[in-house]
C-alpha cells in the first residue's frame, strides 16, 4: 500500500514510466477509494502503458479487454465452449445410454438426465473472457478496458453493472463475486462522448502531450543510446510539429520510434537530409508531410534553399 | 474549509459543469485521504473527482483560483521596525488620521497592521456596493462591484494619504531604508487586499448564478416555441439542451438496436457457423433486423432556414455514432459538400462552417437546380440502404422543381424524408412546391420547433 503520492510516482519511475504529479495523484486516489480510472487523451501518450506499468508495480496479473465496435457480452464476459460440450457428449454417449437404460418411463429418463445436467454446464466448459478472468482470479488483477469509446453505448451500459459491484451472474452457475477488487483502467481516445453514468463512477485523468522537459526525460529513459544533444533537438522538433495544424499529431510513441530510427541511422545532427528521410516515422499523412517540410524550411534556416517545388 | 469546498462545488454547478452528489462525495473521501495542505495536490484531487470532461478544465481552474487561489497573506509592516521607529509611525499616523474619513482610517489601519478583511467586513462592503441586491450579475458587473467596494474603502484617496504619511515620517527622522521597507510592504498589502476584494466579488457572482440556475428553467416551453421566434438567449439555452436530447435519442436507438438482434433465424449463416459441429445447430445466428442508417442530407441554409438547420446539425452531430455514414450538402442556389466540416471540426465550429459554407450575398433558393446538380455529381451515394433527407421549406422562387429528378433519387434510396418547418396549411401556397414533392416522399415531418425536430430525427434512426 502506498502512503503518499510521491511513493506512487517513484514506484512508477522504477518501472520506467515517468508520471506527472497528476497521474500519480489519480492512481494514489484510485488505490485508496477503490475506483476505476478513466484515462482520456490523444492517442499514443501512454494511457495503455500506464496500466501495464501499474501492473508491474503492484505485481498483479494484467488482464486486457480491447474494445471495438460490435463487442458484446459473450466476447467480454464469458462464453460456453460449445465444441467441447459437444465433444464430451459424443464421447460420453455410452455412459449416458447406460445411465438411462433401465429408466421405466420417459419422464424418469429426463429426470435422470436433468440430475446430471451440471456436468455439462460447469466451469469446465466455461470459456472465461477478460472481464470474468479479472473477477474470478485468485490473485489481484489490473484490468485494462482499452479504447472504451469504440464499443457501443449498449456495451457501456453493461459495463456499468460490472464496474459498480464487481459481480457477474451466470444463469447456469449462479453469481460469481470478485474475490479481489481489480484495479480498473479505462482508456478513451475521445472519439465519442461517454455516458455520464460511466464517468460518474470513475476518477478522471486527462493525459495530454508532455512538455519539452518531460518528453526529453522519456526519450532519455527509453532510448539511452541517443546523444543528449540530438535528443533535445529531436524533441524540440516534435514539439514544434505539434504546434502546426496537422491532421494527426505525432505521439510520444512516435517520438520514441523516431529516436530509435535516428540511432539506427547513426545520425549525429538533425540536418536537412536526416529530417527528410526520417520524417515518415513521425507523420502519416502526405498533407502533413508537405506542411512540415514547409514549416521546417521557413523556421529551420539550416538548409540552402527550397529544392522541392 | 469544508464550507468553502461545498460552495466551490455549488459554483462549479452554477458554471455549467455537471457534478453529481456521488462525485462530490468522492471528492470529500479523496480529500480525507490526502488532506488540504498541499495546494497542487488538492487541485489535482478535486479535479480528478469532480470534473470528467477535459473541456471543463479551464472553468475548473478559473474557479479554483477564485476559491482556493494563493491568497497572498498580508504582512505586518511593523514587525521589522525598532520600538523607536514604531513610536514614530504611530505618531505620524495619528496626525494624518485626524483629517480623514472613518472608512479611510480603517483601510490605513488594515494596511499598516497587516490584517486581512474579515468575512463580515466583506459582506458589509458588498451590500454597500449593491452586489447583493442585484439579481443577475455578469462577470463584468462583478468587476465593477469590486471597484465600487474599493471606492467605498477610500482607495482613491489612499495614495495621497500615504504620501503624506511618508513625508511625516521623514520629517520625524525615520531612516530612508526603514521608510522604503514600509512602503514596499504596504504596497504588497494593498495588492493583496485588492485581490481579496476581487475574489470575493467573483465568488458572489458565481453563487448568484448557481442560485439562478437551480431554479427550474422553462426549457420545456422553449422546446415547443417555433424556431423562427427564438431570440439569441433562448437559442443558447436550447443548444445546451441538444446534448441531453441527443442522449435520450441515443439510448432509444441503442435499445432498438439491441432488440433488433433478436430477429429471425438466419439459416444460411447458422449452417455455415455450425459446420464445425458436424452440422448440429449449436450456435444460432439471427438476422440483424436493424442496421444503423446511411444518410444523405440536403440542407437549405438560406436565412429563414438557418435556426432549423443549426439544430438539425447539432442533433445529428451528437448522434454520429448511431449513423453508419452521413454525407451532407448545403444549398441555396447551388449545392456545396459540407461533409468534411462535420467530420473534422468540433460541434460549434462545424455548425458554423456549414451554415456559412455558401458565401453571403444575394441568392434565390433553387432546389430544382440543386437536385439536378446532385443527380449529376453524387447520385452514386444513394443506394438501397440510404435514407435521403431534405430539410427545407420547398419555397422555390417559382423555379423548376425538377420533380422527375427528385422521384429518381427517391426510387434509388431506401426512404425519402422531408422536413419542413412550415405548417401543412402553408404548403403549396405562393412559391411553395411542397405539395408537388409530397407524393414522392416516404415521410414528411413538420419541424417547427425542437420537440418536433427531435421526433423527426428519431424517425431517421429507425
Amino acid at each position: 500500500m502506498f502512503n503518499t503520492v510521491q511513493e506512487v510516482r517513484q514506484a512508477l519511475a522504477a518501472q520506467q514510466y515517468i508520471a506527472t504529479d497528476e497521474i500519480a495523484t489519480v492512481i494514489f486516489l484510485a488505490t485508496r477509494l477503490g475506483k476505476p480510472i478513466l484515462a482520456e487523451g490523444p492517442a499514443g501518450v501512454g494511457k495503455t502503458e500506464l496500466s501495464k506499468a501499474w501492473a508491474a508495480v503492484t505485481g498483479h496479473q494484467f488482464v486486457r479487454l480491447q474494445c471495438y465496435e460490435g463487442l458484446d457480452e459473450s466476447k467480454a464476459l464469458y462464453e460456453w465452449e460449445y465444441a467441447k460440450q459437444m465433444l464430451y457428449t459424443q464421447l460420453l454417449r455410452d455412459k449416458l445410454s447406460a445411465l438411462l437404460a433401465d429408466a421405466q418411463s420417459l419422464t424418469e429418463a429426463a429426470d435422470r438426465l436433468a440430475a446430471e445436467e451440471d456436468v455439462f454446464f460447469s466451469e469446465r466448459f466455461l470459456l472465461p473472457r477478460p472481464l470474468l478472468q479479472a473477477i474470478n482470479s485468485d490473485t489481484p488483477t489490473v484490468l485494462l478496458i482499452d479504447e472504451i469509446d469504440r464499443a457501443d453505448a449498449e456495451f457501456e451500459a453493461f459495463l456499468l453493472e460490472v464496474l459498480s459491484d464487481f459481480q457477474v451472474s451466470i444463469p447456469e452457475l449462479g453469481t460469481i463475486v470478485a474475490r479481489h477488487r481489480p484495479t480498473v483502467f479505462l482508456t478513451s481516445n475521445n472519439t465519442r462522448e461517454l455516458s455520464e453514468a460511466l464517468k460518474r463512477r470513475c476518477l478522471y485523468l486527462y493525459i495530454g502531450y508532455p512538455d519539452v522537459q518531460e518528453e526529453l526525460e522519456i526519450v532519455r529513459l527509453k532510448v539511452p543510446d541517443l546523444a543528449p544533444q540530438l535528443a533535445r533537438q529531436a524533441v524540440e522538433a516534435v514539439q514544434a510539429l505539434r504546434q502546426l495544424d496537422l491532421k494527426k499529431n505525432p505521439s510520444v510513441s512516435e517520438t520514441l520510434d523516431w529516436a530509435h530510427a535516428l540511432v539506427a541511422l547513426n545520425a549525429t545532427t538533425l540536418d536537412q537530409k536526416t529530417l527528410e528521410t526520417t520524417l515518415t516515422v513521425l507523420l502519416k499523412y502526405e498533407t502533413d508531410m508537405a506542411r512540415a517540410r514547409r514549416a521546417f524550411k521557413l523556421g529551420g534556416g539550416s538548409d540552402n534553399g527550397r529544392t522541392h517545388r | 474549509m469544508e464550507e468553502r469546498i461545498a460552495r466551490f462545488i455549488a459554483a462549479l454547478r452554477g458554471a455549467g459543469v455537471r457534478v453529481s452528489i456521488a462525485e462530490s462525495q468522492d471528492a470529500w473521501q479523496a480529500i480525507a485521504c490526502t488532506g488540504v495542505t498541499q495546494q497542487r495536490l488538492f487541485h489535482d484531487v478535486l479535479r480528478a473527482t469532480l470534473v470528467k470532461d477535459s473541456a471543463a478544465f479551464p472553468t475548473f481552474d478559473r474557479l479554483f483560483a477564485l476559491y482556493f487561489g494563493a491568497n497572498e497573506p498580508l504582512i505586518d509592516p511593523q514587525a521589522d521596525l525598532t520600538p523607536d521607529e514604531r513610536q514614530m509611525l504611530q505618531q505620524a499616523l495619528n496626525e494624518v488620521l485626524q483629517q480623514l474619513a472613518r472608512d479611510l482610517q480603517r483601510l490605513l489601519d488594515w494596511l499598516l497592521n497587516g490584517r486581512p478583511l474579515t468575512q463580515q467586513d466583506l459582506q458589509r462592503l458588498s451590500q454597500q456596493a449593491g452586489l447583493e441586491a442585484n439579481e443577475s450579475i455578469s462577470p463584468y458587473q462583478a468587476r465593477r462591484a469590486a471597484r465600487r467596494m474599493q471606492q467605498l474603502l477610500g482607495w482613491d484617496q489612499l495614495q495621497a494619504v500615504l504620501e503624506q504619511l511618508w513625508e511625516q515620517l521623514a520629517q520625524q527622522g525615520m531612516s530612508p531604508q526603514a521608510i522604503q521597507g514600509l512602503q514596499e510592504q504596504v504596497a504588497h498589502n494593498q495588492a493583496a487586499l485588492q485581490q481579496q476584494l476581487e475574489q470575493f466579488a467573483g465568488q458572489q457572482t458565481l453563487e448568484q448564478r448557481a442560485r439562478m440556475t437551480r431554479r427550474p428553467q422553462a426549457t420545456a416551453d422553449l422546446l415547443q416555441r417555433p424556431f423562427s421566434s427564438l431570440d439569441s438567449a433562448a437559442m443558447s439555452l436550447l443548444r445546451d439542451e441538444v446534448r441531453r436530447l441527443a442522449n435520450r435519442l441515443r439510448s432509444r436507438a441503442a435499445l432498438r438496436q439491441k432488440r433488433g438482434k433478436q430477429g429471425r433465424l438466419d439459416a444460411k449463416s447458422t449452417l455455415r457457423a455450425n459446420l464445425s459441429y458436424g452440422g448440429v445447430p449449436f450456435e444460432i445466428r439471427l438476422k440483424e433486423r436493424r442496421r444503423k442508417p446511411k444518410l444523405v442530407v440536403i440542407l437549405d441554409v438560406s436565412t429563414s432556414m438557418r435556426p432549423v438547420a443549426e439544430f438539425f446539425l447539432r442533433l445529428l452531430y451528437e448522434l454520429q455514432d448511431q449513423v453508419q455514414k452521413m454525407r451532407s450538402f448545403a444549398f441555396i442556389d447551388h449545392l456545396e459538400d459540407v461533409t468534411p466540416h462535420l467530420t473534422t471540426l468540433r460541434v460549434d465550429e462545424a455548425v458554423q462552417a456549414v451554415l456559412t459554407a455558401l458565401p453571403p450575398g444575394y441568392y434565390s433558393t433553387d432546389l430544382g437546380r440543386c437536385l439536378r446538380q446532385f443527380e449529376a455529381e453524387h447520385l452514386a451515394l444513394i443506394d438501397s440502404r440510404t435514407t435521403f433527407i431534405v430539410l427545407g421549406d420547398a419555397r422555390n422562387n417559382f423555379n423548376d422543381p425538377a420533380l422527375e429528378t427528385f422521384r429518381n433519387i427517391g426510387h434509388r434510396s431506401r426512404r425519402t424524408i422531408w422536413m419542413n418547418p412550415e405548417y401543412p396549411a402553408q404548403w403549396g401556397t405562393d412559391d411553395s412546391d411542397m405539395l408537388l414533392y409530397l407524393p414522392y416522399c416516404d415521410e414528411v415531418h413538420q419541424v417547427r420547433n425542437l420537440e418536433q425536430l427531435t421526433i423527426a430525427i428519431d424517425h431517421i434512426l429507425l
